[in-house]
């Protein structure tokens, strides 16, 4: 069991992760301490929630880019609706219009894909561009800071609170629990469902699963849904933690979380995927943008050392491959002699 | 037992102006196992899809335990259980046994959600129905494709199949994995279930099957059991003519010229210690089961796997084979396995095609591609190969399986290679473009060349080589002249394997 794990992907990102973390803290102790815990946890919380919007569409072997701009569209049309009508409550009523501004945009993407066969490529790139220039066009095009008074304080909602000498307060927001009940749902949800079972199957092999009578329609549709509902629900979270709502919110960061979700493990073309390896893949990216300003390399090298992982991770399976190409012939042996 | 299950009344289908199926009629009756026969377009595989439910057919009705159908649709045929196995074996390569295997019925019970135990007591009550053990935690994209077929075979069971339909289930599968499919499937006939077996292997048909069913233009021509029918008559009806097989010119190879020189190949877990001569205008053969080093020797003379260790002489000069570059630049040419995947530009001209090995020699002063010597290359070797198109510019999937055949042998023909080696040529092609292809490969040898022929196909080897290699478990173990040995004797040195075969004993 224990040396299954240590095969995996998520075990080699853990090791990155804490060499990674060992290295700059010995360069700057300061990134040992509770406060850059806390301050990682929140920057990665709404990132986790966005790769875990991307990861159902990855394993259905799609690569879509119009999340962030559903997201952005969601938060800022939600908060905009509410402000021309003096709302001053909390987050939730937030969470709950933009996630069903989300859903249906999702929908849209769902539908467009299923019923004209296109690739989900092609319709995100046009809805991205298409659901950014609505946003700008017909609710606003610049950043709002207006916030109700039920969100203002929003952003320091902590469950545990510590006081730095350097940074000052922070502490473990709450969101971390909306990134743990989303994380274990989306688990169950791809472990335990016949729906998720189906998201592996059309990934693995898209073919045989409309062959062996799974709805393909369906399950895009449902995939597509439930990206637009957890977009939203990170464009709303992000908002409220930088106190403001932006029209282009996001904008260009698509691709990182792509990454990321692919150096979690999933492949591009499908089939494979889990939330444990989207966490991790979120943190270690996140580490490598905050850890580099603490050891006072520029922060250009931040992508170019993101961008260095992706290149192992997206090399491991062909490694993996080409070694077990190499004992192919043993491996079959084993298996048949058993 | 001679319950009917099934009874095809009469069945026509049109597409456009083509007549795929012309006034069929047969009947399967319960744990009957029946060979449907028939070159390529002859409308096997429409009759299937008829029965499947994927095509509706324009006249007549089927009969599925005398329920009568004018169409059914692909639901209700699951429901009759009528299961088809396809040749990709319809299996999520990246999903585990237990999950390949009880898939369907996971979809078929309309539950929301997944029981991990439940999926593993399905899958284990499936293999258990083919008497094969498989784990059941292993990916099946890191199976063989003989586990795979057994496991589409479990599946179909698992689903209560009354009848399975095998898409050419042995196109990729050696003659012991055969064999054991044969058993597999002799089992499911005796728990009453029927199979319709699609075969293109002729030396197969008497093995399996009770009674064979030949296609011919759509119309079906010979209803007969399997034990009345020789090689030759299922020939005959499948092509309309006899093909005349005692005549064969072989091609003479010059002993005194070695074209060809390999000594201690090794390369780890493939193949130990290979060396062997070729000569010119030789066509040499190497044969073995799947394992036994056959395709990876090919593949490391090809560069595409190299070998660790060993020395290749090309025309008295000693050269490295390190990558497929290594190897066609020092002349060596190679026809894949698989050549929709691997061999052809499916998608370009059938002239692209044939130009691409040797598009440099094309170029004009300037350096752009001469149009008028690539129509020129391309006509040449369409009338040399006799590849059936009315034009150069269609796609290369427009092709025929023996066509597209020829057109990878026209591509490497081009290049006009020392060694031309050719791996399984003929998998998936049927019995008339085989012959022809047969033919021309002895032809390819007299031009000079040295030619090796990998394949376990043994009719295949005795009517094309001078000379037969043997290989077992990585190593040459036997060598053989043509004219000193029999089919009989490769087949039975063919499987002299001393593995252990998997089947787990009844009791």
């Amino acid at each position: 069991m224990l040396k299954k794990f240590t095969r995996t992907n998520e075990f080699l990102i853990l090791i990155i992760i804490i060499v990674l973390s060992t290295v700059v803290g010995l360069i700057n102790p300061k990134f040992f301490s509770i406060s850059t815990l806390f301050d990682l946890i929140r920057a990665s919380n709404v990132y986790i929630i966005l790769a875990f919007a991307l990861l159902p569409v990855v394993i259905l072997g799609g690569i879509d880019i119009s999340f962030i701009a559903i997201a952005a569209m969601s938060a800022y049309a939600t908060h905009m609706f509410l402000i021309a009508r003096g709302y001053t409550g909390g987050i939730l009523l937030y969470f709950v219009i933009a996630c069903i501004i989300g859903g249906l945009a999702g929908l849209l993407n769902g539908l467009i894909i299923t019923k004209f066969r296109l690739p989900v490529f092609d319709v995100s790139l046009a809805t991205q561009t298409m659901w950014y220039g609505f946003t700008l066009f017909f609710i606003g095009a610049t950043s709002n800071f207006s916030i109700p008074k039920g969100l203002v304080g929003y952003y320091a909602n902590y469950l545990a609170k510590v006081t730095d000498p350097v940074t000052g307060d922070t502490g473990l927001h709450v969101s971390i629990i909306f990134v743990a009940v989303i994380g274990v749902l989306m688990h169950l949800m791809l472990k335990y469902t016949m729906l998720g079972r189906n998201i592996y199957a059309i990934g693995g092999n898209k073919d045989v699963a409309i062959r062996t009578g799974i709805n393909h329609n369906k399950v895009t549709i449902v995939v597509f849904v439930i990206m637009g509902i957890l977009s939203a629900f990170a464009g709303v979270l992000q908002s409220a933690f930088s106190r403001n709502f932006n029209p282009t919110l996001f904008i260009g960061q698509n691709l990182d979380v792509l990454a990321a979700v692919i150096i979690g493990g999933a492949a591009l073309k499908g089939g494979r995927g889990t939330v444990i390896g989207t966490v991790l893949g979120v943190l270690l990216t996140q580490i490598i943008n905050r850890s580099l300003v603490l050891t006072q390399i520029p922060a250009e090298w931040q992508k170019f050392f993101i961008g260095l992982v992706l290149i192992i991770f997206t090399a491991l399976p062909a490694l993996r491959q080409k070694r077990a190409a190499k004992l192919g012939l043993a491996v079959n042996n084993e298996v048949s002699g058993s | 037992m001679d319950e009917t299950l099934l009874r095809v009344e009469n069945i026509t289908k049109r597409f456009g102006g083509v007549v795929a199926l012309n006034d069929v009629s047969f009947t399967l009756n319960k744990g009957e196992s029946v060979t449907l026969v028939g070159e390529n377009g002859s409308g096997k595989s429409t009759m299937i899809k008829i029965i499947s439910g994927i095509y509706s057919p324009d006249s007549g009705s089927l009969f599925i335990h005398n329920k009568q159908y004018t169409k059914i649709s692909p639901i209700e045929s699951l429901n009759e259980g009528i299961q088809v196995i396809y040749q990709d074996f319809s299996s999520f390569p990246n999903l585990s046994v237990a999950e390949n295997i009880a898939i369907n019925n996971l979809v078929l019970s309309n539950t929301r959600f997944v029981d991990w135990k439940h999926i593993k007591s399905l899958a284990q009550e499936g293999l258990n129905k083919v008497k094969v053990r498989i784990p059941l935690d292993a990916l099946v994209g890191d199976l063989s494709a003989a586990d795979r077929q057994i496991i589409a075979i479990a599946k179909a069971l698992l689903a209560d199949a009354k009848l399975i339909i095998m898409d050419e289930p042995t196109t990729t599968l050696t003659r012991k994995e055969v064999k054991q499919l044969f058993k597999v499937i002799n089992d499911v006939n005796a728990q009453g279930i029927s199979t319709i077996f699609v075969s293109h292997k002729l030396a197969e048909i008497r093995e399996i099957g009770q009674r064979t069913i030949i296609f011919r233009n759509g119309q079906k021509v010979v209803d007969l059991p399997s034990k009345d029918l020789d090689i030759k008559t299922i020939e005959y009806h499948m092509t309309g003519h006899s093909i005349d097989i005692s005549n064969l010119i072989y091609s003479e190879p010059k002993l005194e010229e070695i074209v060809l020189s390999v000594e201690g190949f090794t390369r780890a877990n493939a193949f130990t210690d290979v060396s062997f001569q070729l000569h010119r205008n030789e066509v040499l053969g190497v044969t073995g089961l799947l394992g036994s080093g056959r395709t990876e020797l090919a593949l490391a003379l090809f560069g595409q796997h190299p070998a660790d260790s060993g020395t290749i002489i090309l025309e008295k000069k000693k050269i490295k084979i390190k990558s497929i570059f290594d190897a066609t630049s020092n002349g060596i040419g190679f026809v894949p396995e698989d050549r929709l995947k691997e061999g052809l530009f499916l998608s370009q001209s059938i002239n692209n095609n044939i130009s691409a090995k040797i598009i440099d020699s094309l170029k004009n002063k300037i350096g752009f591609i001469d149009g008028k010597k690539k129509s020129e290359l391309s006509a040449e070797w369409i009338r040399r190969l006799k590849v059936k198109t009315p034009s150069d510019e269609l796609p290369a999937s427009s092709l025929s399986g023996g066509n597209q055949q020829r057109l990878v042998l026209a591509k490497w023909l081009a290049f006009n290679p020392k060694v031309l080696i050719l791996n399984s040529p003929t998998v998936g092609v049927d019995v008339g473009s085989k012959t022809e292809i047969h033919d021309l490969i002895r032809d390819l040898a007299s031009t000079g060349m040295g030619v090796i022929l990998m394949s376990d196909d043994i009719p295949e080897l005795m009517h094309t080589c001078n000379r037969i290699l043997m290989m077992r478990k990585g190593r040459i173990v036997g060598d053989y002249l043509r004219e000193e040995v029999d089919e009989e004797e490769l087949n039975r040195q063919l499987i002299a394997d001393t593995d252990p075969v998997r089947v787990v004993k009844e009791g």
